[in-house]
């Protein structure tokens, strides 16, 4: 029985809350986390708007009977949320569960259910600091799914609610305690502090459970080649052309598609064309090249390509086991945020894929291209093996006698004789006795005499993109630099291919993704190894930039930095902090009593006669001092003076109607207040006769047409 | 504990003051908001969504700042009383004045009293406004911090400091943090005994002279005249209309005790509550003696000794026996 008194003294329902602000602050809480939902896609409009409509309804309704609650709100209100329940379940049973989505979208319906039934019965403040708590939860299942940057516009408007919220129960159970500004500040900033404190201490969050892979269609369609890939004409750009002071080519960086020209010209913009969550930064490959012309790479077809995995998700790729046994893997998720191509990006040795699709196509070289365009609001996964073997492995692979007659055929082969290029690579790889040290040491030739840039000329027809890369202007970007080196390996025998995919954008931490743009599309070599297959080699990297101009190179991020900001919803919250400032301070100054109005009038007209209130001056005294500036010996001012002080202290308020006489008084003697240095014309101010009574005739004219001189003075 | 009959040091006598903040129930708040937090954090680690983390965090430092800030405002939390009455009784209210740098829940302990709030506030309506201050300076009014302090002393004495725990749970009411402080009074407080059942009076007085003299019944306490006002009349006995006519304050002249002053000896038991029975007797009888018209002369016993005085009102009566001391030659219990 003392547990049962305990249970209910517990939820005998506390005193009504009167507090206005703490309701609309937690009713703001509640509806920024509804919104929160609908911009993540877990609500549709209909529900979205309903519910916020809804909320607001509660609230107002809870406030109205708060000191008694309609008995029948209860019962209704468990019953709604036992049917919320029911149909949540109802929605999980009998769905195969693909990724975290298929929960999440039920899951924010039944938060908001209950967030709405909740909002028509909190009367007292342990029920709004529900409300309070349950918007969190609300803001926990839109996080789940937001991906970008601009989700922040809605937490940093659901924290605001959320501090005021939690400020005003202290008000109220306070018994009206308020925070000074200094305050304010001071909370604010140990909130940010501890917050970011807490952010750079935690590691970062790591997916899990198989349930988490998520994988979405978008807005792709079917291609009408299966197979084939949609990267030249049917999907949009990836690039902006070229700046004017280099010389371009209309178009842009069309690599992902059946070619890839290396005599293009043009710079690639920031756009940001996907994000990855992945457990470690890698290269994520497109496609490969093995056939190169002179100045193209493309693919050589080879009959049984590509294979079509017709199993659902997720697809077991074909391939090699890892070559040191089990091993730790890589789980990248990509969201596409652009038309992208079809092919699904992965780093190496990608073992598995969960794709929105029933099937998926796998080329010899290992590239996987999707049935549908990728779209915004794609989504897959991709778990790959972190299978890097060290330097003294691959120098210690056997020769590249022992490589496969397929490769050997097609990735040693170049389209004519490279004279100069192949004495290059013997001069430079003449004291090296394995694959990967000649590779390194044709890397480290390449990085000491090119320069990196991507404003070079054009290439001219016919001429040979490595030939002019590695003995003319020895300027280039990705593509030249890679296709110089791969090259080079082939005149040596060594098979090498041009790999092209995207470099990890800049890693976003508190979106734990890695901002993929337009711009960190690249290539590079792969090489093979004998009991290794190919492994990556990235001779970009470490080619210097021609020009290097550090200033120039802050500018460009500081104003790229700028440009991402999202000013439309920091402006949007500055701008409504500014107002909300604004007008709290125009609420705390303004007159709350008549007296005060009065008073306040009182010291407008002193001031208006160069005479400013001082601290320690009593109303009247101040009165007495306007009179004597006035030249006013019956003492007008200091009538008024009184009778505010009389409201004031004394309770004896004039009539309604009187009051705003009086201060229709003011007004009108205020006017004729001598300035600081304008003269006081003959009559001085004229008297507002009877308190809160002036006789305002117009003025008239007499028989004789002049003025009446029938004044009040 | 009870406000120490006579003066005494209060401070480690009636109350130990614990400087040090400590939490109010801090069992709910804290297993409540780590248990969120830890669910938080399992679902966002494994959930692999950095918003879900960075909301999280942002709730975390919201919920440390709740817990702990209250703790930093009440170590720095300062009261005062600036305003006392003199005088009070056993078991009525007695109301301090009292202000505090930042907002407070005050609980009075010794002696004891409700709860109440001081502090800077919003409600202009439960403040006093400064006389004189009509504007005085802009947008002050309703923003005094100045709130009243109900004591309830259950027992006699004199109060030189009251004992209070002021406790704060600024500025989100997440957790609230207490400390006991000691707080002076602006002047003594001198807490009367409540009225109690008088000792058995005598009769008037009798003629035992004969000769059929009757004794011309004084009426003391009745009017016999008005006078001007001198300081020190109470203003009970202001007579208006002689005021009106005259055009300056006049009291009435009541008609004085004639005959010997009462003694009466009040000796307080060592045992506390035995010594408030006994002194609530004697303020009853002293009150009783005081509306007959009779001379009191009070002998008590005091820290400095005993002491003999004539009582003429219930005030003074109340403060002589709120110094009252138990005699040491007094018997345990009445």
């Amino acid at each position: 029985m003392r547990i049962f008194d305990a249970v209910k003294r517990a939820n005998r329902p506390g005193p009504a809350e009167h507090s206005i602000t703490l309701r609309v602050a937690c009713a703001g809480a509640v509806v920024t986390g509804i919104a929160a939902c609908r911009a993540e896609g877990e609500l549709s409009w209909n529900v979205a708007g309903g519910s916020i409509a809804l909320v607001v309804v509660g609230m107002v309704l809870a406030y109205r009977t708060r000191e008694r609650p309609l008995p029948w709100i209860k019962p209704i209100l468990a019953l709604s949320a036992v049917a919320a329940f029911i149909w949540f379940f109802r929605q999980l049973t009998g769905q195969t569960l693909y990724d975290v989505s298929t929960v999440e979208d039920p899951l924010a319906v039944l938060f908001v259910w209950v967030q709405v039934a909740h909002a028509f019965d909190v009367p007292a403040r342990r029920d709004l600091a529900f409300s309070l708590a349950g918007s969190a939860s609300l803001m926990a299942v839109a996080a789940a799914q937001a991906i970008d940057l601009t989700f922040g516009f809605y937490v940093v408007v659901w924290l605001a609610c959320g501090l005021a919220g939690l400020v005003a129960m202290w008000s109220s159970a306070s018994e009206g305690g308020r925070l000074r500004p200094r305050g304010v500040i001071a909370t604010l900033s140990a909130v940010v502090v501890t917050g970011t404190v807490v952010l750079a201490l935690l590691p970062a969050p790591h997916v899990a459970g198989k349930i988490d892979f998520p994988s979405a269609a978008g807005s792709g369609t079917q291609l009408p080649d299966p197979g084939g890939l949609a990267g030249d004409a049917k999907v949009a750009q990836l690039a902006k052309a070229g700046t004017p002071a280099g010389a371009t080519r209309v178009g842009g960086f069309l690599g992902f598609s059946n070619r890839l020209d290396t005599a293009l010209r043009g710079g690639l913009g920031a756009t940001v064309v996907m994000r990855v969550r992945a457990d470690r930064p890698s290269y994520w490959i497109g496609e490969t090249f093995d056939r190169w012309d002179g100045a193209n790479w493309s693919v050589t077809p080879t009959p049984h390509s590509p294979q079509r995995l017709n199993e659902n998700s997720p697809f077991i790729l074909p391939g090699p086991a890892p070559i040191a046994g089990p091993t730790q893997t890589d789980l990248q998720t990509f969201y596409i945020v652009q038309p992208s191509p079809n092919l699904v990006f992965h780093a190496d040795d990608a073992h598995e894929v969960w794709f929105p699709t029933h099937d998926l196509f796998v080329s010899d070289d290992d590239s996987i291209v999707s049935p549908i365009g990728l779209g915004p609001g794609a989504i897959y996964t991709v778990q790959s093996y972190v299978d890097t073997p060290s330097p003294d492995q691959l120098r210690s692979a056997p020769s590249a006698d022992a490589v496969p007659a397929s490769i050997d055929e097609r990735d040693t082969k170049i389209p004519h004789p490279y004279p100069r290029a192949e004495a290059l690579a013997e001069s430079v790889t003449a004291r090296d006795g394995n694959t990967y040290d000649k590779v390194e040491s044709l890397i480290a030739w390449i990085a000491k005499h090119t320069r990196y840039s991507t404003d070079i000329p054009p290439l001219a027809p016919g001429q040979d993109t490595v030939d002019e890369f590695l003995f003319g202007n020895r300027t280039g970007f990705c593509e030249q630099i890679s296709t110089a080196l791969a090259v080079m390996l082939r005149s040596i025998g060594i098979p090498a291919r041009e790999a092209v995919g995207y470099v990890p954008g800049p890693y976003n931490p508190i979106t734990d993704l890695y901002d993929v743009q337009a711009s960190d599309a690249h290539a590079w070599v792969q090489v093979w190894f004998p009991g290794y297959g190919w492994q990556s080699f990235d001779p970009t990297a470490v080619v210097p930039l021609a020009n290097p101009s550090p200033g120039a190179t802050l500018v460009h991020d500081a104003t790229g930095a700028l440009k991402r900001l999202p000013w439309i919803p920091i402006g949007i919250v500055v701008t409504t902090a500014s107002v909300l400032t604004v007008g709290a301070r125009w609420r705390r100054r303004r007159p709350r009593t008549w007296a005060d109005k009065a008073a306040r009038s009182i010291e407008a007209a002193g001031r208006r006669a160069g005479r400013r209130r001082r601290p320690d001056e009593t109303l009247t005294e101040y009165a007495t001092a306007i009179d004597e500036l006035a030249g006013d010996p019956s003492g007008t001012w200091r009538a008024l003076a009184g009778v505010v002080e009389a409201s004031a202290y004394g309770g004896r308020h004039p009539m309604p109607g009187d009051d705003r006489q009086i201060l229709a008084s003011m007004r009108a003697l205020r006017d004729e207040l001598p300035r600081p240095g304008v003269l006081v014309g003959v009559g001085g101010i004229r008297r507002a006769g009877a308190l809160g009574r002036r006789r305002s005739s117009p003025p008239t004219r007499g028989t004789d047409g002049n003025p009446s001189t029938d004044g009040d003075g | 504990m009870t406000g120490r009959a006579g003066r005494g040091d209060p401070v480690g006598v009636t109350a130990r003051t614990r400087r040090l903040v400590r939490p109010v129930r801090p069992a709910v708040p804290l297993v409540s908001c780590a248990g969120v937090l830890v669910a938080w954090g399992l679902v966002a680690h494994n959930s692999g969504a950095g918003w879900v983390q960075a909301v999280g965090d942002a709730l975390g430092g919201v919920l440390a700042v709740g817990l702990v800030a209250p703790a930093l405002v009440a170590a720095r939390a300062r009261i005062g009383i600036v305003e006392s009455p003199g005088d009070g009784t056993a078991g009525l209210p007695v109301e301090l004045v009292a202000t505090s740098n930042t907002r407070l829940r005050v609980r009075p302990v010794d002696p004891p009293g409700p709860d109440a709030f001081v502090g800077p506030h919003r409600a202009p309506s439960v403040t006093r406004q400064r006389a004189g201050a009509v504007g005085a300076a802009e947008g002050d009014i309703g923003r005094a911090n100045t709130e009243w302090i109900t004591l309830v002393p259950r027992r006699r004495g004199v109060h030189d400091h009251v004992v209070v725990e002021v406790a704060s749970a600024s500025p989100f009411g997440l957790l609230w943090w207490r400390k006991t402080v000691v707080v002076g009074l602006p002047r003594s407080l001198h807490i009367g005994p409540r009225l109690g059942r008088p000792l058995p009076l005598p009769g008037g007085r009798e003629d035992t002279a004969g000769g059929g003299v009757l004794d011309a019944t004084v009426a003391v306490g009745e009017p016999r005249g008005v006078r001007p006002y001198r300081p020190g009349d109470h203003r009970r006995f202001v007579h208006w209309p002689a005021t009106a006519h005259s055009g300056e304050l006049m009291v009435r002249e009541m008609e004085g005790p004639t005959a010997e002053p009462v003694t009466l000896e009040v000796h307080l038991p060592a045992d506390a509550d035995a010594a408030e029975q006994v002194a609530e007797r004697a303020m009853a009888t002293v009150v009783e003696l005081v509306d007959r018209g009779a001379s009191v002369l009070l002998v008590t016993t005091e820290d400095g000794g005993p002491r003999t005085g004539t009582v003429g009102d219930r005030r003074s009566a109340g403060r002589r026996l709120a110094r009252a001391v138990a005699d040491p030659g007094a018997p345990p219990s009445p």
